[in-house]
């Protein structure tokens, strides 16, 4: 039983008010002379008995009367047995046709059971009512029940996720904004979750919210993201298990590149992904690194796809991808840039990864030139004063300044330099782009087309040019750092690939995939839903036979008040016969 | 056509004057209905039998319905002149008292009724007395019929104050010292005392030959309870009070007053004495008719 007014229940504390007056009201009554009091004292003798009932009865009478007229003014609220027609209701019905809804359990498309649910719930609805849906992608579509209706009936897995919690929150909004007699939001999903992880809905009161209980739950794998660096591309997977105990097992990928440009051929890479240590909501997450044939592509933008073989949720297990196959730069390398750099600069001569140009130059301590730069400090102390005036010539924002002590290079952009010694080298102090660091102190930088070295590429520096990396160290600095990257975004959506374009260039792409939670098929609790859709007091998760009897049953309550006035007035003339009865 | 003040309301008669002009007037419309004395006595006009009484002279039973039916009778005999008549009237404080100022105190009542009586019985050239008493006997007139009598019965009641006590039995007994002749004797009083003792008294006098009459006088307050919602009650004569809620109450009252004066009544008939509730609001032919 609820209340519409529960404030008014604080008027039960009327109910001691009679007691209270028996004990407090006690009058000094009127005295009057009258001869036969023996009569009356005989007659109080004999009624004593009576006369105690009576007042008891009556204290009874009246303190039940204040209880009964309190709560008629706190308007309970009755269910009502079995069907039958319900009070104007606000209510929104929140289909969620996100990705995961795609999933396949016992035969069977998670969407469709949600749809049928839906769609029985928007047919009990009257034309008194108020009805909208909203859909994954968090929209509240209005209309006739008939609208409505072909809307569900027509509504096919989306790929944007819904956030329930959100969602639930907005519905909430909306029915309580509106005049009538009852306030519902009817959620249809699979209750991922990962779809309740953004905290707890705030359901204004008088709001309920019906969520229908999830179905089996199905182990899944997918793609949660695709990032190609290096002639590699990372693949990441994410999903959930069946049940608990489940082991996760090598997962075969394939990734396919090029297969929407024939005129360039198809590459076709596989690889096995295995459970990583590191554990995101819960489940295990994993990773694979497919190498890809960079030198075999012509340059130019390549869109690739990485696939997982086919399982319950096919939404999650492909996800395309965009890599930008850069030409050789055009590097060269001043007499001062050291014998370790022009070493290295034949060897991706050798490997066609540079070819000799001016369009990016590798200097030792002079002004830099050419279109870009990569510098390192000069040899001899006393030219960088003389060197820090050119780079501020060109628009440098940063310096060489004294020296610093020796350390071990961190950078979370260039793997391979993370743990290498440096024993000699001079603090940079400017502005931001910092690439790399030596005590917590910048030692590789970035400006504009300008990159600045701490430490001059020289074993007597530094131990970097006689490690392995040195070589893809200074492949990524001339055909990706100093260049700079094309920017690969991504977004929510069905998967593809869109280009961002500046004039006739080809500037950045956005690759569009479904939410990586998605994966994760795992239901919450019915605790954990039931807490974050609103709180116990105005959110239940029902099967589908319950969320069938409970729909539109807080209008099929009835208010009882009515009930209770007439049991007041039944209860005063009990009251006004007692206390005016004579005998 | 005046009206008769016998029948009239006995406060309205009261504000003609005092107790004389009330029950002269009262008596005067009284005897235009009768036309013999109503009361009966023992001599020589036999009138009719009546049942045998203990304390009834054996000389007036009927020996012929005793041999035929071996059942006692006495005969009665309308009785010419020499009837000794003594009123006796309860001056205790409860007779002092009204339920309603519109109304007469049962004591006033009480005076006026004994008057008209004595007037009755005087103008029948009846030896006729008064006494008063509350827990003591304040007035004795004796018996007589001479001239001047009723005058001094009128003025014995006036010259009786309102008592405190009552205790009827002690004055009933010293009342049969008195009474030496057999005769008429008629107590008003509202009987707020002890049953028993009071009908022991009553019985004696009846033992002795004398014919009693009770006038049990109530205010017709005092047999329906009424009152504010709440009120402490109090005894004027013992001060002892109760609180009660007389709405609560009424109906228990009513039946409590009820059982007394049947009760009352009953011992009265059981021991051949005459028994009448009286309201202060009955107009005294009425209650004069009672006793006829």
């Amino acid at each position: 039983m609820s209340f519409i007014h529960p404030l008014a229940l604080v008027g039960l504390a009327a109910a001691a008010i009679p007691a209270l007056l028996h004990l407090l009201q006690r009058r000094i009554p009127p005295e009057i002379d009258f001869p036969p009091v023996r009569y009356l004292s005989a007659a109080e003798r004999e009624s004593a008995r009576r006369l105690k009932l009576r007042h008891l009865l009556l204290l009874i009478l009246r303190t039940a009367l204040i209880v009964v007229i309190v709560l008629a003014a706190a308007r309970p609220l009755v269910p009502l047995q079995g069907g039958g027609a319900h009070q104007p209701t606000a209510v929104v019905i929140i289909l969620d046709n996100s990705p995961s809804s795609g999933a396949v359990v016992d035969g069977g498309l998670v969407l469709d059971r949600l749809r049928v649910a839906a769609l029985s719930a928007v047919e009990r609805t009257t034309s008194a009512d108020r009805v909208w849906l909203m859909l994954c992608d968090g929209v509240l579509r209005g209309g006739s029940r008939e609208a409505l209706l072909a809307t569900i009936d027509s509504t096919h897995t989306g790929w944007q996720r819904l956030d329930l919690v959100q969602a639930v929150e907005r519905a909430a909004r909306m029915v309580n904004a509106q005049p009538l007699v009852g306030r519902e939001v009817h959620l249809f999903s699979d209750l991922q979750s990962t779809a309740l992880s953004s905290g707890h809905a705030a359901v204004p009161s008088g709001v309920r919210v019906l969520a229908l209980a999830p179905g089996r739950a199905v182990a899944n794998r997918g793609i949660a993201a695709v990032t190609v660096s290096e002639g590699a591309a990372v693949i990441e997977l994410s999903g959930s298990l069946a049940g608990n105990g489940g082991t996760p097992q090598p997962v075969p990928v394939t990734i396919r590149l090029g297969g929407e440009r024939r005129d360039r051929g198809e590459v076709t890479a596989r690889g096995l992904a295995t459970p990583g240590s590191d554990r995101v909501g819960g489940m295990p997450r994993s990773a694979v690194t497919v190498p890809l044939p960079a030198q075999s592509l012509t340059p130019g933008w390549w869109v690739g796809e990485a696939a997982l073989e086919p399982d319950e949720l096919r939404a999650d297990d492909r996800r395309p991808f965009a890599w930008r196959v850069a030409p050789p730069a055009r590097v060269t390398a001043t007499a001062t840039a050291g014998s370790f750099v022009a070493a290295a600069l034949a060897v991706l001569q050798d490997g066609r990864r540079v070819v000799a140009g001016r369009d990016v130059v590798i200097s030792g301590g002079e002004a830099p030139t050419g279109s870009h730069a990569i510098v390192q400090p000069p040899e001899d102390p006393a030219l960088v004063g003389q060197a820090n005036r050119a780079l501020a010539a060109r628009g440098v924002a940063w310096r060489w300044t004294q020296l610093g002590t020796p350390g071990v290079i961190a950078s979370s952009d260039l793997a391979v330099l993370t743990g290498v010694s440096v024993v000699r080298r001079y603090r940079i102090e400017g502005a931001d782009g910092v690439l790399a660091t030596v005590n917590g102190e910048p030692w590789l930088v970035r400006s504009g087309d300008v990159v600045l070295l701490g430490s001059r590429l020289d074993t007597a520096w530094t131990a970097l040019p006689a490690a392995p990396g040195f070589v893809p160290f200074v492949d990524a600095l001339v055909n990706r750092i100093v260049i700079g990257e094309a920017a690969v975004a991504s977004a929510e959506g069905a998967p593809h690939v869109e280009f961002r374009t500046r004039g006739a260039d080809t500037i950045g792409a956005t690759v569009f995939g479904p939410d990586a939670r998605e994966s994760d098929l795992s239901p919450a609790t019915p605790a954990l839903a039931t807490s974050a859709l609103g709180g116990k007091d105005r959110a239940e998760v029902l099967s589908a036979e319950r969320f069938a009897g409970e729909r539109f049953s807080g209008t099929r309550r009835t208010d009882a008040s009515g009930l209770l006035l007439v049991l007041a007035l039944l209860l005063a003339a009990t009251e006004l016969g007692v206390a005016t009865r004579t005998r | 056509m005046a009206q008769r003040l016998d029948l009239l309301d006995p406060a309205e008669v009261a504000r003609l004057g005092g107790i004389e002009i009330v029950a002269e007037g009262v008596v005067e419309g009284f005897l235009a209905g009768v036309h013999r004395s109503p009361f009966r006595g023992f001599s020589v006009e036999f009138t009719e039998h009546r049942a045998y009484q203990a304390g009834d002279e054996l000389r007036y039973l009927d020996w012929r319905i005793l041999g035929r039916s071996d059942r006692l009778f006495v005969k009665q005999f309308e009785e010419e002149t020499n009837l000794r008549a003594m009123i006796l009237v309860d001056a205790s404080r409860s007779m002092a008292w009204q339920g309603a100022p519109e109304r007469l105190t049962k004591r006033a009542y009480a005076d006026r009724l004994a008057a008209a009586v004595a007037l009755i019985l005087l103008r029948q050239r009846d030896a006729t007395g008064l006494v008063t008493f509350d827990e003591q006997v304040r007035q004795v007139i004796p018996a007589r019929v001479k001239a001047g009598q009723w005058t001094r019965i009128v003025r014995g009641l006036l010259d009786t104050p309102d008592g405190h006590g009552t205790a009827a039995h002690a004055a009933l007994q010293r009342l049969t010292a008195l009474l030496t002749r057999r005769g008429l004797v008629v107590l008003l009083s509202d009987l707020l005392f002890d049953r028993e003792l009071a009908l022991t008294a009553l019985r004696y006098l009846r033992h002795r030959g004398h014919q009693v009459v009770v006038f049990h006088l109530m205010d017709p307050a005092e047999v329906e309870l009424s009152g504010p919602p709440e009120v402490r009650f109090r005894d004027p004569e013992s001060s002892v009070s109760v609180v009660v809620r007389p709405r609560e109450l009424a109906r228990a009252y009513a039946d409590t007053v009820r059982r007394e004066i049947a009760a009352w009544r009953k011992a009265c008939r059981r021991h051949g004495i005459g028994y009448h509730h009286v309201q202060t609001n009955m107009p005294f032919g009425l209650a004069l008719r009672l006793l006829t």
